[in-house]
């Protein structure tokens, strides 16, 4: 590496180098495991085309495992990095990818496209998205002309997930058939649908979300010195406020339209990576995506391989993990 | 040169499953859904995305023919050897895939249909049903009978059904009085079933009057209502352990106002007789008629 | 005569409440101006108006000249740098990536640094006396030594104004006044103009070129030290009893506030 390479460039680029070979390791991982018991073996034989691989497993390892480890790397990605960005924007830890009321907003979305009959794809997901984008419309409309309009909007938010969770709760009662068994399934968050074609268009409107925050990183930093100060510094706080949350929210209600609102990552990731990396969003924002890409897939993983039978919904996986993961850092970070 | 090998796969793979499952012959089918399934004209491998097609599977005496079942496949006691592919909401895309089938039958209500989907890009045929009542329970025995080359059976067993069923009728025909019948299957909340269901069919069927009224499949109930509607006859059918009849049964005996109290006529039944479209409804039906009109038991 | 940073009949009004009231003066290019008075007297409203990040109904601002709203944010960056008085202190960048973040209005948009950026950044530090500080965490240094740390990001921005808010308010007294003696030096060396919202009227009548004397939103005095530190408009600013005279270090007024226990009348 040429000598006047900006220090903080290695460091993005070894951060990502070694974040990119753990989720290869992972990804491997995440294909090899499934309910029909093919293996290590099988997928090698698959990847190097050896005559000895089996076309159902490798159907298997290529149509149905392959589109969910993708889709638990986007899922991983788009959370942690929409906590990340929500934890500097609103300069609260506490701060998640749903905390604009998108988990309640599309959760009623679905909830409803479930009891009209629509599919998961595309029905359910519209109106999940559809859900989603009208709660964080009614938000801004609310805390637009405030004062304290950050806190004004975080709490806002948490109402509105407060009372959808009344809400969600108060239809799910009503709703005594196997509609219900979806929605709950919806609720905890479930990667079992991915089909290559959907991840596909996911995958191509999520990346470019990731390119536009990855631009945005340095303001990020300049942020945390207190909104006035970073004013002084050059930095356009309205447009880089109002251009991250839309960025954001859209692409985490992109995400849980498809798979239900997963808990956990987006609250853990971001502290895990700062606590090892250093608070610098410009290696955070490339460290979120990679390593938060392949804490979804391992939890998948987990989710597959835990149970005897069937698998556990993503989002209790996370939650299981997450949480004694997230008490650890609270008591690391104390010291 | 490595990374053609994926691309290569594909294509293979691709090439592959247009003769995935071996076909020898097959015959196009309009399942219950109106849809048009390919099916093969002699399936080998066939897996129940149901409890209910199990039992009928069993009861065509096909079990050899069946591959996988869902988890609370639980009757008759030899499908609970077979291998599981999740539970009916809950499909195990990749665990029936690999068990290679060449036929999948499929509920509506319950099975997603994104699974459906899934299993028809890997070219799996899926014979849809949709039972709502007795009679077509009875064509979803004869359909499975006929898409397994089991007709003479299914024929049996489905004219079986048709004369206990008549049998029923004709006793009923008879009848002066229906009592008032709670049917409750759920103890806390009480749930109790309406229009729509087996159990309100059979209901009316043995003899009997629905209290329910309206036209929720499974309203909820405060005892004072069920009070007010005052039942001769209290079925209840859960499937909670017995411990939980016990206590419903005891409760109800605390208002002797109550004429099902009076009339000792609170019971307690299996629950996969009335709720499971399979040729045990009829056995409930009987059961049903039996508790509601003890009066024929002892002939006439 | 050029001014630096001029403000022309500025009022701001929070609802009903007014905050400034027609409040005009000028700043002289390479002088160091200092705003007292009491507290609640706008002092902290009008330091954001000048750094640009606050908003005011009337008048006009104007900056080298030129109104501000005519510069864009990146341009009035590099005009203007502001420290602030504290940041959060969930804050812990080191020392070094701190000071290099005020070359950001001269970078590109991911702040990377170039090796011009890396010279200036040496000089800064070197100039603010914070070398040896250089990979600590900010958030564990002292009160000073965090503030020079600020100073040295603001002269990373090249500016030609320096605005400070309060700079020396939790610092003990060897810091208060290397700081001002800081600025001190940045005015005569590099010709930078100082503005300071001061709480401190001694520093202020010690390092000021002009005062400027705040009350309630409006302007009581403004000028050199020796005019604007009078009793009459002292007493009118602060409402207490206060005994000024001439310093025994210079030409510059000496300002004592008199305890009530003395039962001196005056």
């Amino acid at each position: 590496m040429p000598k006047d390479v900006p220090g903080i460039t290695k460091r993005i680029l070894f951060v990502s180098l070694f974040l990119t070979l753990l989720l290869g390791a992972v990804g491997f991982l995440g294909i090899s495991t499934g309910s029909s018991g093919s293996g290590f073996r099988a997928v090698w034989w698959a990847l190097v085309n050896d005559s000895r691989s089996d076309p159902m497993s490798a159907a298997i390892i290529w149509h149905i495992r392959f589109p969910r480890v993708i889709l638990a790397a986007l899922v991983g990605a788009t959370l942690s990095l929409g906590g990340l960005v929500f934890q500097a924007l609103l300069r609260n830890p506490l701060a998640e990818p749903y905390i604009l009321g998108v988990s309640g907003g599309s959760a009623i979305g679905a909830i409803i496209g479930i009891l009209m009959g629509f599919s998961r794809f595309p029905g359910v997901s519209m109106t999940a998205f559809g859900g989603s984008m009208a709660t964080l419309l009614l938000l801004l409309l609310m805390s637009s002309g405030h004062s304290k309009f950050k806190d004004s909007l975080l709490l806002s938010g948490v109402m509105v997930n407060a009372f959808a969770g009344a809400i969600i709760m108060f239809l799910m009662s009503m709703t005594q058939d196997s509609r219900l068994h979806n929605i709950m399934f919806w609720l905890m968050g479930d990667l079992s649908l991915a089909d290559m074609h959907q991840i596909g268009i996911l995958a191509l409107v999520l990346l470019p979300c990731f390119g536009l925050i990855f631009r945005f990183s340095h303001s990020m930093n300049l942020l945390l010195m207190g909104q006035e100060v970073a004013e002084t510094m050059g930095v356009n706080i309205r447009y880089v406020t109002v251009a991250l949350l839309v960025t954001t929210s859209f692409m985490v209600s992109l995400t849980v339209s498809y798979c239900g609102p997963v808990g956990f990552v987006g609250l853990v990731m971001p502290h895990l990576l700062r606590l090892v990396i250093g608070p610098d969003h410009r290696t955070l924002v490339p460290a979120c995506i990679i390593g938060g890409g392949s804490y979804m897939v391992f939890c998948d993983i987990l989710s597959r391989v835990l149970p005897e039978q069937g698998e556990m919904p993503a989002g209790v996986v996370t939650a299981l993990v997450g949480a004694p993961l997230f008490i650890y850092l609270l008591k690391r970070s104390g010291r | 040169m490595k990374h053609h090998s994926g691309l290569l796969l594909l294509l293979l793979f691709a090439a592959i499953s247009t003769v995935l499952p071996v076909q020898v012959s097959a015959k196009t089918v309009i399942d219950q859904l109106q849809r048009r399934v390919d099916v093969p004209d002699n399936p080998l491998r066939v897996i129940s995305l149901a409890p209910s097609i199990t039992e009928i599977l069993f009861v065509l005496e096909q079990g050899d023919r069946l591959k996988g079942v869902t988890r609370f496949s639980d009757y008759p006691q030899q499908a609970t050897a077979l291998p599981k592919v999740g539970s009916y909401v809950n499909l195990d895309l990749e665990k029936i895939v690999s068990l290679k089938p060449d036929l999948c039958i499929a509920v509506k209500d319950g099975n997603p249909i994104e699974i459906i989907r899934r299993l028809e890009l890997f070219d799996i045929p899926v014979y849809a049903v949709d039972p709502r009542d007795l009679d077509t329970v009875v064509e979803t025995v004869l359909e499975i009978g006929n898409l397994l080359n089991a007709d003479i059976i299914a024929r049996r067993v489905a004219g079986d059904m048709v004369s206990r069923i008549k049998k029923i009728k004709t006793h009923v025909a008879q009848v002066v009085l229906r009592p008032g019948v709670f049917f409750q299957i759920g103890i806390s909340p009480i749930v109790s079933v309406g229009a729509g269901t087996f159990n309100d069919e059979l209901i009316q069927l043995s003899g009997g009057t629905n209290l329910v009224r309206g036209s929720s499949a499974y309203p909820r109930f405060s005892k004072e209502q069920v009070l007010s509607l005052a039942p001769e006859v209290i079925i209840i059918c859960s499937m909670a352990r017995q411990g939980g009849f016990e206590r419903m049964k005891a409760e109800w005996n605390r208002w002797p106002s109550l004429p099902a109290v009076r009339n000792r006529q609170i019971f307690l039944v299996d629950s996969n007789l009335f709720n499971r479209p399979t040729p045990r409804l009829v056995d409930g039906l009987e059961l049903l008629f039996q508790l509601i009109h003890p009066e024929f038991i002892e002939g006439r | 005569m050029k001014s630096a940073l001029a403000v022309h009949d500025v009022s701001y009004a929070y609802g009903t409440t007014s905050i400034l009231k027609n409040i005009s003066f000028s700043v002289q290019k390479g002088s160091f101006y200092i705003i007292i008075g009491p507290n609640g007297s706008g002092k902290t409203t009008l330091m954001k108006i000048m750094a640009g990040s606050g908003k005011f109904e009337k008048g006009a601002v104007e900056i080298m000249d030129r109104p501000c709203g005519q510069y864009s944010r990146r341009e009035l960056a590099r005009t203007i740098a502001f420290v602030p008085q504290n940041i959060p202190d969930d804050f812990s960048f080191t020392v070094r990536e701190v000071v290099l973040m005020g070359r950001s209005p001269h970078q590109g948009v991911l702040g990377l640094e170039r090796k011009e950026d890396g010279k200036i950044l040496k000089k800064a530090m070197a100039f603010t006396g914070i070398e040896h500080l250089a990979h600590r965490k900010i958030d564990q240094l002292s009160g000073g030594e965090r503030q020079r740390v600020f100073i040295a990001r603001a002269i990373c921005q090249e500016p030609r104004i320096i605005l400070l808010d309060e700079p020396t308010a939790a610092l003990d007294l060897a810091h208060q006044v290397r700081i001002m003696d800081l600025m001190e030096q940045l005015k005569n060396e590099k010709g930078v103009t100082v503005i300071m919202v001061s709480h401190d009227i001694n520093l202020a009548a010690m390092y000021g070129d002009r005062l400027l004397l705040l009350k309630e939103g409006r302007i009581v005095s403004q000028g050199p030290a020796g005019e604007v530190l009078t009793f009459e408009t002292l007493e009118k600013a602060y409402g207490c009893l206060l005994l000024v005279d001439e310093s025994p270090l210079g030409a510059f007024p000496r300002v004592t506030p008199v305890p009530h226990k003395l039962n001196l009348e005056i």
